[in-house]
């Protein structure tokens, strides 16, 4: 028989509880969930903000990542959620490199960016950004996609795939 | 086929605007649709190119690539600055002619 009340009294604190059952309407669940990375490396053109072709889940708790069309997370449960991504960016040559950017957009809109600059520089060959932030989604059309940004001295850049990328997000229990 | 961005440059080059800044001035986007770059925000006095305009950079536009990628690999032969100094102390006329050997071996366009 399922308890319904429990006496704060009646609790030792100090005591060790190894229940066997099932204890549901505590604590919460980090979902829905998802992360995505880029199947093969994406090539930028100069200058251009890029949205980010995360092609390939990993996980995807509730099928709220578009991973063909659009490359963004649209959860139906309304709440806070923490998105993260690691993104590399890759000149595959030397003195090229002038800047990157990575951006995390929700609705379209830039909500936070992540800038590396090297002036003139131009002396990294790849550099890898990290990032995450909080972010309020209303359950219905809110969404977010990462998008990138490359200068170079000549041609394109490229972003990194497989290990070196990813694009992801849970739930918070507020 | 240049970048937007070169031809872009090319065009503002050709109409008294010697720097873009590719953040504010003038945004490009990719919406990763097949659709290709775009002009996103256009923040320049002078008018925003027509395609045809940008079209008639793109000749202009390939030589500056071709030559930035020269100027590039130029750099990476010249070696460190540093080191660069140092062979100049000790014999100038060798660093002269090995910096023209890298130049006459990477002409521009």
């Amino acid at each position: 028989m399922a308890i319904d009340k429990i006496q704060s009294e009646s609790i030792n604190l100090a005591d060790t509880f190894a229940f066997t059952g099932t204890v549901t309407g505590a604590g919460g669940l980090n979902t829905p969930y998802f992360e995505a990375y880029i199947s093969a490396n994406q090539t930028l053109a100069d200058d251009t903000y890029t949205k980010l072709t995360f092609n390939t889940e990993t996980f995807d708790s509730g099928g709220m990542y578009d991973h063909s069309t659009n490359y963004r997370f649209t959860p139906t449960t309304a709440g806070k959620y923490l998105i993260y991504f690691l993104v590399n960016y890759n000149k595959q040559a030397v003195d090229q490199f002038h800047y990157c950017e990575t951006q995390i957009r929700k609705n379209g809109s830039g909500h936070k960016a992540y800038y590396n600059d090297f002036y003139d520089n131009y002396t990294p060959y790849a550099i890898t950004t990290v990032g995450e932030s909080i972010i309020d989604f209303n359950g219905s059309s809110d969404y977010v996609e990462i998008w990138g940004y490359f200068g170079v001295t000549s041609g394109t850049g490229v972003v990194s795939n497989a290990s070196r990328s990813a694009f992801g997000g849970y739930k918070l229990i507020t | 086929m240049a970048n937007l961005s070169t031809k872009i440059k090319m065009y503002c080059d050709a109409n008294g605007v010697s720097e873009v800044d590719f953040m504010k001035d003038v945004m490009l986007q990719d919406d990763s649709d097949g659709n290709g770059a775009y002009i996103k925000e256009w923040n320049l006095d002078i008018a925003q190119p027509t395609d045809a305009q940008l079209s008639a950079q793109e000749s202009a536009a390939n030589t500056e690539e071709a030559n930035n990628q020269v100027r590039a690999t130029r750099k990476a032969a010249y070696g460190n600055i540093g080191d660069q100094l140092d062979e100049i102390y000790k014999d100038i006329d060798s660093w002269k002619a090995r910096i023209k050997s890298i130049k006459d071996n990477n002409p521009k366009s």
